[in-house]
């Protein structure tokens, strides 16, 4: 049973001095490879947990570990964004006055490629979701759609392990919501990807490994999904916690 | 691709980063026409307390300004006697109005002294009697005046003698009488405004000034510009208001950079949580709003150039002005308005960097 990629045990996380406490008790184990949808209802905590992991803040108590590495310990934060995951957003998030190839270079700058380089990634990135020759077009000339997928290439830009992502689709229609979840499993498939995805979609849930339900700042449930007959079942055992 | 980020930021909004711009340019205009100007005076000045190849130039100690200095004219004779002098040329000056140039130097000198002053003349003679004077080149031009004609000033009418050229830009604009006649127009009889003095050959003039000074205390050495506010207050004065004006232009220049940093920065926060989401340091984020700031100063630092040297050639059409300052286009001038965008830069953008990166990027990316 190898170690969890993600692990996140005891988190709390509180805002407005603690007036508002987004979450309590939350306990997370994610393994290699596995694909964890994430459900709840609004403002249980689902977006300040993928925060916590991808490091943007500091959890008030508790521990998470990611790839190894305890973020309390680790004074580079920065290094831990840049490398060890990538965050796609319920909105785009991309910047307004860059073209779609210079926004996924954004994030490599962290890692000192020459600029002919870092536009090659850019092309090949932008090819992998589906928007060869739409480089130099920035995001009002995209649609919403396109700009999602430039955004999941901007979050594999520095080929983290793991893909966190925020209502990714939450903003776009059926069709369009259905592409960039296609492409978010084509990508997690051929890269290996760890995913952990939130979403209010139970259609879009069914697509994920497991599912773990939150509810006020903690898991209240978490249930492997019968499709996933593959691999990471074996692991799932070990990473499910169900806190009451 | 940095840069590129640092331009677009910049540019997307084209009128507040225009008229910031043009804020801290008319400040940098004004540090540089300031500083061509006071340069340009104290080179006359320079030039006035060595005029004629005097070593150095000796006046009452502690006068608030030149023309109220008085030296009498036993002083000037009793230098002339030391041995460690070759020369001492006493003078009394007198402004004037002389047609639209109300500071029209007048200089006396004894007769015997105005041959001495490297006066080159172009036309007629040197003053000889009490009702003549002689012009400074820029003056006859300026006048339209020639050896013969006649001029009044002071209610009194006086025959134009000759017209001389000379190397220092007062003198050029001024003009020259006996000194009887200078003292008569100013009622200082006996005394004079300072004299000229040439040290004994094989003697050091840093040394002869320092022993005048010691054995006649009342009396000031001035051997250059920064001598001069010991017999000048002007001076001190003008280097004051100068400097005050540059702080201030520094001041209001840092502010409004500031102002306008403050406010693309706030503006930006989200995207600044993006670009920090995405594993961009601080530091990075420090340096993209430095050179926010830096590129925006550096725009108006050429456009401030550009005006500071417009607005000079505008005071320099003044006759007046030009009558006794030529201006000075030192590179220190230039330096200085540079450095004075630098700074602005620098400080106006120090408070919205650092507040820039205070916030968490989870903060900054629940920012609308
Ligand atoms: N930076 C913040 N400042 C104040 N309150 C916050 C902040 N971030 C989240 N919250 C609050 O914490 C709770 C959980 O928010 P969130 O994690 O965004 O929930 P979800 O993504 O599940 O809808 C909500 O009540 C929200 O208003
Ligand atoms: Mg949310």
């Amino acid at each position: 049973m190898s170690e969890p990629v993600i692990s996140v045990r005891g988190v709390r996380k509180s805002f407005e001095d603690g007036r508002i406490v987004a979450l309590r008790g939350m306990d997370l184990e994610v393994a290699e490879g596995e694909f964890v949808a994430l459900v709840g209802p609004s403002g249980c905590g689902k977006s300040t947990l993928l925060h916590l992991i991808a490091a943007l803040d500091r959890p008030d108590e508790g521990a998470i570990r990611v790839a190894g590495r305890a973020l309390e310990e680790a004074n580079d934060l920065s290094a831990h964004r840049a490398h060890e995951v990538g965050l796609i957003f319920q909105l785009h998030n991309l910047m307004p006055a860059l073209t779609a190839s210079e926004n996924v270079q954004v994030p490599m700058f962290e890692l000192g490629l020459p600029g002919r380089e870092r536009r090659e990634r850019a092309h090949a990135l932008l090819a992998a979701v589906g928007l060869e020759g739409r480089e130099r077009n920035r995001p009002p000339q995209l649609s919403g759609g396109e700009r999602q997928r430039v955004a999941v290439a901007r979050a594999l830009a520095n080929e983290p392990p793991i893909l966190l992502a925020d209502e990714p689709t939450g903003s776009l229609d059926s069709e369009a919501g259905a592409t960039v979840l296609d492409l978010i499993e084509r990508l997690r498939r051929e890269r290996g990807l760890t995913v952990v995805l939130v979403t209010h979609d139970t259609g879009v849930a069914a697509r994920a490994d497991r599912i773990v339900t939150m509810l006020d700042g903690h898991v209240v449930g978490s249930s492997p999904n019968d499709r996933s007959a593959a691999a990471p079942t074996t692991r799932l055992a070990a990473s499910t916690r169900v806190t009451p | 691709m940095f840069r590129a980020i640092v331009l677009k930021n910049l540019v997307r909004q084209r009128v507040r980063t225009s008229l910031t711009a043009l804020g801290i340019a008319i400040g940098i205009a004004t540090v540089l026409a300031l500083g061509v100007i006071t340069s340009g005076l104290k080179a006359s000045l320079g030039e006035f307390v060595t005029a004629g190849g005097a070593d150095f130039m000796v006046a009452q100690k502690g006068a608030s300004d030149l023309s109220f200095s008085a030296v009498p004219e036993e002083t000037v004779a009793a230098l002339a006697r030391r041995d460690d002098v070759a020369r001492a040329d006493g003078f009394e000056l007198k402004i004037t109005t002389l047609g639209s140039n109300p500071y029209f130097i007048l200089y006396g000198f004894e007769a015997d002294a105005l041959g001495a002053q490297g006066l080159e003349l172009r036309e007629g003679e040197l003053p000889a009697a009490a009702d003549e004077i002689a012009l400074g080149v820029d003056a006859a031009a300026s006048n339209a005046l020639a050896a013969g004609d006649t001029v009044v000033f002071e209610h009194r009418t006086f025959r134009v003698s000759g017209v001389y050229e000379v190397a220092d830009t007062l003198r050029r604009s001024g003009g020259v009488a006996l000194l009887a006649t200078v003292q008569e127009l100013g009622n200082r009889p006996g005394v004079v405004t300072a004299a000229y003095v040439t040290v004994a050959p094989g003697e050091d003039p840093v040394a002869v000034a320092e022993a005048i000074e010691r054995d006649l205390p009342t009396l000031a050495a001035i051997a250059d510009v920064d001598d001069y506010g010991e017999v000048d207050q002007g001076v001190r004065i003008m280097d004051a208001v100068n400097l005050a004006i540059s702080l201030l232009a520094v001041g209001i220049g840092a502010i409004g950079v500031m102002n306008t940093m403050i406010m693309s920065v706030f503006e930006r926060t989200r995207e600044i949580g993006i670009l920090r989401a995405v594993g961009w340091r601080g530091s990075r984020i420090v340096r993209m709003v430095l050179l926010e700031s830096l590129a925006l100063c550096g725009i108006a630092a050429v456009v401030g150039i550009a005006l500071g040297l417009l607005a000079t050639r505008a005071v320099l059409a003044i006759p007046t002005v030009s009558s006794f300052l030529v201006p000075s286009y030192a590179p220190e001038v230039f330096i200085r308005a540079l450095a004075v965008g630098v700074v602005v830069a620098l400080i106006g953008a120090a408070y919205p960097a650092v507040r820039a990166v205070r916030l968490s990027p989870m903060e900054a990316l629940r920012h609308e």
